[in-house]
């Protein structure tokens, strides 16, 4: 049975209020009974559908590093709930929501040692990189914190900075090069904390694994455990809400460090096929672009249509996420049987449609052929 | 006298385009719109109860959010809202919600140049796929100038920097109807070739000007037809065809 949201109707004239949106008493029974009927359990169907955009900004300076670790570069991650993911979020300094996430990334990432901190040191005391992930959230499904934790590993994993090297008189001079003169290097990641969540329910020991926005807005507690491949706890953390008994909480565990080797090899699989097209769109940017027939005339310009995505229907308000027709990124339709879906890169988003475009329906108005421009690169028809 | 553009196009000729809709969950209506390089999201949610402060509670009320990549909000990113607002302003029907907001929320992912036009073409995208009622759409453009005065269309941002001026033309998309031809005529004129915003920068004469609105109107009605396509094929989910080469 489809349920419709009905928003909560706010007679006030504060707008903010006509934004919250809260389930009704319907939706609520519903998402109990279900639950309790194990029709939801331990079924981490599919990440929920959105997806994060994050930014590793390519502005990195050098900085000076903290005092009392003088050989290490330093991270900071700034979370940004943008309101396009939410009719709830406000735009403005973040809330408390939005700094959890970040800081449950943050010690995530930062005190498991994942990225190795003294290999971004330049020169020691004086001049480190700082690396600033920036998270924009675009689409709350719920379980941000995985989505957007996969994303910032996803995009740790794909950054490249620029490689330096000390020279001047007495070795203190620092010379960034352009990524166009030495190829710039990756970070170095030892390992891949990977947060998964759960939600417990007031009804007798029901437990979800990657709970949707409908069913946070029901649930009675929230656990979220970041764990490594190798089954090394990094984190956990639950912060009020319902009790949850002892046997609960270990199965939690080991549910979660299973979970967290298919994300990984999920996130390198990914990671592998984005560095792929990044090599190979480098090679083709060397050679001289090919120019296709192009005949104009005069006024009017040349067009190649886009392609155009199927558009699932959003009516589904249980918003299960079988979506995998429209999907933005063709990385995600590579993946195979595996449900969970990393996040978009940034830099992904302008990739894979390009990839689109071989398969594109040229308007037939016209014999004008339009041209590809310079950086895809693909040649599909050489001039005679 | 045409110039040479470094990606090998022609001044006439546009980036690849692409849009799709309804591409976000929880927003009411989404699309994405790139150009060549250029890429933006927008989102719209709406209408919602209650108009802001200063507004008008007769009509309905658009509010825009831009969102740049990087850093903070400001100045520029303030003039971008309210231009892009005023356009909104001009193609929505506002007397049918009264009292109500809509919110427009305009992410740039990408900026290659020609970032307004673009981004007031996905926010079109997005306010038909969330069912705003609108009079027409608008479909945006940039022409720019070159030093010896030729125009040279939808730039990258490299261009953009190295020529003399460079203009963001808006104008309603061409109309299709089932009614004879002279009822959509505005002072004698199609619908179509009227302006509905125009911003520039940097220096060019009125007659360049005049050439880049002319230039642009062409390419326009040209973006409104893939517009148009765009658009309606999105209702059929199970035509794959569209993917196909």
């Amino acid at each position: 049975p489809s349920i419709t949201l009905i928003s909560a109707p706010e007679a006030s004239m504060d707008s903010r209020l006509a934004n919250t949106w809260r389930p009704t008493v319907n939706e609520k029974k519903f998402i109990e009974t279900a639950l309790a009927s194990n029709l939801r359990i331990d079924d981490y169907n599919r990440k929920p559908i959105e997806y994060r955009q994050l930014t590793i900004n390519f502005g990195r300076q050098l900085v000076q590093p903290y005092r009392e670790r003088p050989n290490e570069g330093t991270m900071s991650i700034f979370t940004e709930f943008s309101p396009m993911a939410d009719p709830s979020f406000e735009l403005g300094s973040p809330g408390e929501a939005a700094i959890e996430l970040g800081r449950m990334i943050d010690r995530g990432l930062r005190g498991s040692r994942a990225v190795d901190m003294e290999s971004l040191c330049v020169l020691a005391g004086k001049l480190v990189w700082a690396i600033r992930i920036d998270l924009h959230i675009l689409d709350n499904g719920g379980n941000l914190i995985d989505a957007a934790n996969v994303a910032a590993l996803a995009a740790l994993l794909t950054f490249r900075r620029p490689e330096c090297s000390l020279g001047g008189e007495n070795g203190q001079e620092v010379v960034v090069h352009p990524p166009e003169v030495k190829d710039p290097l990756p970070l170095i990641v030892h390992h891949l904390p990977i947060a998964v969540t759960f939600g417990f329910f007031s009804t007798e020991n029901t437990m979800v694994l990657d709970p949707t926005h409908s069913e946070e807005a029901v649930m009675a507690g929230r656990m979220t455990v970041t764990v490594n491949a190798s089954g090394g706890i990094c984190a956990i953390q639950k912060a009020g809400g319902v009790g949850v008994p002892q046997r609960e909480i270990m199965r939690c565990l080991r549910l979660a460090s299973q979970r967290a080797g298919l994300i990984t090899k999920t996130i390198k699989d990914a990671v592998e096929v984005f560095n792929k097209e990044r090599a190979s769109r480098k090679i083709k940017r060397h050679s001289t672009s090919v120019a296709a027939t192009v005949s104009v005339e005069d006024g009017i310009t040349s067009l190649r249509e886009g392609p155009h995505r199927q558009e699932k229907s959003n009516s589904n308000a249980e918003q299960t996420s079988e979506d995998s027709d429209s999907d933005v990124v063709t990385m995600q339709e590579k993946l195979s049987s595996e449900d969970v879906k990393p996040p978009t890169l940034l830099t992904d988003l302008a990739e894979p449609e390009e990839q689109q475009t071989s398969r594109v329906k040229k308007t037939t108005k016209d014999a004008v052929k339009s041209k590809k421009a310079r950086t895809r690169g693909e040649r599909r028809r050489a001039p005679t | 006298m045409e110039t040479d553009r470094k990606d090998g196009r022609t001044p006439n000729q546009l980036r690849p385009l692409k849009c799709s809709r309804n591409i976000l969950h929880r927003a009411h209506g989404s699309a994405s719109w790139s150009q060549g390089e250029t890429k933006v999201l927008a989102a719209v949610y709406g209408p919602k109860a209650g108009t802001k402060k200063n507004e008008d509670p007769e009509k309905a009320c658009i509010e825009v959010i831009w969102k740049p990549k990087t850093g903070q909000i400001g100045k520029a990113e303030k003039e971008c809202e309210m231009i892009m607002k005023k356009t909104i302003q001009s193609i929505c029907l506002l007397t049918i919600n009264p009292n109500t907001t809509t919110s427009v929320i305009v992410q740039v992912v990408n900026d290659d140049g020609a970032l307004l036009p673009c981004a007031i073409n996905a926010a079109c995208a997005a306010l038909v796929d969330a069912g705003i009622p609108l009079k027409h759409l608008a479909v945006a453009i940039c022409c720019c100038v070159a030093e010896e005065g030729s125009v040279v269309l939808d730039p990258t941002k490299l261009e953009e920097q190295q020529m003399r001026g460079f203009a963001y033309l808006v104008f309603p998309n061409s109309a299709l109807s089932a009614l004879p031809e002279g009822s959509y005529l505005v002072n004698g004129e199609p619908l179509e070739h009227g302006i509905i915003t125009s911003v520039t920068h940097g220096v060019m004469s009125v007659d360049e000007y005049l050439k880049c609105v002319d230039r642009g109107r062409a390419a326009c009605a040209k973006l409104s037809g893939f517009l148009r396509n765009s658009l309606q094929k999105s209702q059929f989910p199970s035509d794959t065809s569209s993917k196909a080469a």
